[in-house]
């Protein structure tokens, strides 16, 4: 295989990248001075060498343990689980959250191979059971999956005296009610509140 | 409800088309093979987003194709809001991407795009719905009850999630991690259950008078068969604990309304073992007539009705009465390999398909 070929090939593997974007993307690297280039090749293989998961929580960093489980202005009483590493990021920027997070890398999904085993669920277990934890915040997406592995963990937290919590489904805030989805809608419906 | 215009590209043997509809519909004419039942499939496409004749996305796009894209516009007056909208689905084949999208917006669930184009499609195929197995029953009650209750289709479509990940683990040998779908399991199944079991209510004399109305001697009854306390969320714990054994044996899951059926019987005999040839006709036939009354009531309006060379099995008497019920109020659009196959006083504009060619 050519090495133009070779990398075509590599960038169609990314998601969202089919292979004209992966040709586009190719042709305006050759393009490039070779310093630049040279720089998105150290910057590729850092990210690979250098970037880990933090042993405390599964969030991605290049430092052990991560930069928000070693702020010791964060309450370690509050843990707040998700998904992906990515979802971390996505709470930290928008919420005024601040405890400390548990990365389960995934989802339950035995259609994709993927048991209890497979995320790390047994490491929330220790990280609870080493004690000061308060509350468990269940962050998994709102899909299917999502919540039967929140159901899941729940069930394993139950009994450990702690307060479980799952985030709250509903309306986006500032958007119209005509473009909201139906099922949203729905789940809004369902758990509407009383006011005054 | 009246399509206004079809675009169609890279479907089946279909030429690209693009074309004003009439609003009473059109006869289709021409012989086997040459894409009939194919133009019926394309406008039938984007009312669920998928194949009337269940075949998968990648078998309609024509063969050895980049993928198809199929488009209703649907005129104003009917409809959810009664303004006209334009439903399109797209299927590309190298990602095996589909989109569907009403007035040019993708939707991210199917249930969005539904109602908004209502047709109910009978092919020649559905003397199976009863003489067949029950599984042409099931699709049967899903696509009707998905079209008439947007709830129903939300709840079948996390059932049909979950019990694949549940049987998913089951045949993994994993009874543990089966049971923990078992959730999603109860209560998106009982009210897959619920739909079915207030539409048999109804319909259990629908079936009787439609049969009566096709001439057909004999008494007609339709019953559900499955279990009806799984209406119930809470009854599933039960059901399911006591299923346990059987399910680890089978690695699948053994009850929930994936197994249920409807029982057909004419003059007290079963229709599917019993029945003749003509008697499961009539009943396939009433069943549609049944399908067509649930959705007019559902969603208020007429659906178009898409006839697949359905007239050529019956006598003339029984055409023109069905032609009578069936191709008045409505814009329907039908084929028939010959003009004298159509029935008689047929006020349609007629079109021929050759070689995939609409004219």
């Amino acid at each position: 295989m050519s090495a133009i070929e070779e990398l075509i090939t590599e960038l169609a593997r990314l998601p969202g990248i089919g292979r004209k974007t992966a040709q586009r993307l190719t042709f305006h690297l050759l393009q490039q001075p070779a310093e630049q280039v040279g720089r998105l090749a150290a910057a590729l293989t850092g990210v690979s060498e250098r970037v880990r998961a933090c042993t405390e929580c599964g969030n991605l960093t290049e430092e052990q343990p991560c930069a928000i489980c070693r702020d010791p202005r964060r309450d370690p009483a509050v843990l707040c689980v998700v998904e992906e590493p990515s979802a971390v990021s996505v709470v930290d920027r928008a919420t005024e959250f601040r405890g400390r997070y548990h990365v389960l890398g995934g989802r339950l999904s035995p259609l994709d191979g993927v048991g209890p085993e497979s995320l790390r669920i047994a490491p929330l277990l220790e990280r609870v059971d080493r004690g000061g934890v308060r509350e468990v915040i269940l962050a998994t997406n709102p899909s299917m999956e999502g919540e039967v592995t929140a159901t899941y963990i729940q069930q394993l937290l139950a009994g450990r005296g702690l307060r479980v919590t799952r985030l709250a489904r509903g309306l986006p805030v500032g958007g119209d009610l005509e473009y909201v989805d139906g099922v949203t809608l729905q789940h809004a419906l369902s758990a509407r509140q009383e006011i005054g | 409800m009246r399509a206004e215009r079809l675009t169609v590209r890279g479907f089946r043997n279909l030429a690209d088309l693009d074309r004003e509809l009439p609003s009473a519909g059109a006869a289709l004419l021409g012989r086997n093979g040459q894409g009939k039942t194919n133009f019926l499939e394309a406008l039938y496409y984007p009312v669920l987003g998928r194949s009337l004749r269940a075949a998968s996305d990648a078998e309609a796009g024509r063969l050895g194709g980049p993928g198809f894209q199929v488009e209703v516009r649907v005129a104003g007056g009917d409809g959810p809001d009664r303004r006209a909208h334009a439903v399109a689905v797209g299927f590309q084949a190298s990602t095996r991407r589909k989109r569907i999208a009403v007035d040019g917006a993708d939707v991210d669930r199917t249930a969005d795009a539904i109602g908004h184009w209502v047709a109910v499609a009978f092919l020649p195929s559905d003397v199976g719905l009863a003489a067949g197995s029950a599984v042409e029953r099931r699709q049967y009650l899903d696509r009707m009850l998905s079209l008439a209750d947007r709830g129903y289709l939300v709840a079948l479509t996390r059932y049909r999630a979950a019990l694949a990940q549940r049987n998913s683990a089951l045949r993994q040998g994993r009874p543990e991690l089966a049971q923990a779908f078992d959730p999603p399991l109860a209560t998106a199944g009982a009210r897959v259950v619920r739909g079915r079991i207030a539409w048999s209510d109804g319909a259990a004399s629908a079936f009787r008078d439609a049969l009566a109305s096709i001439d057909e001697l004999g008494e007609g009854e339709l019953t559900y068969r499955g279990r009806s306390e799984l209406a119930d969320a809470d009854a599933w714990g039960p059901v399911l604990h006591e299923a346990r054994a059987a399910d680890e044996a089978r690695r699948t899951t053994t009850v929930g309304p994936h197994r249920d059926d409807v029982a057909l019987a004419i003059g007290g005999r079963a229709l599917r073992p019993y029945g003749s040839t003509g008697q499961q006709r009539s009943g396939a036939v009433a069943l549609k007539l049944i399908e067509l009354a649930t959705l007019r009531d559902a969603c208020g309006f007429e659906p178009a009705l898409l006839l697949d060379d359905v007239f050529a099995e019956l006598d003339r008497e029984r055409q023109r009465r069905l032609a009578e019920r069936l191709l008045t109020g409505r814009q329907v659009f039908l084929t028939a390999p010959r003009r004298d196959e159509l029935p008689e006083n047929l006020d349609l504009e007629v079109w021929t398909v050759d070689g995939g060619v609409v004219r």
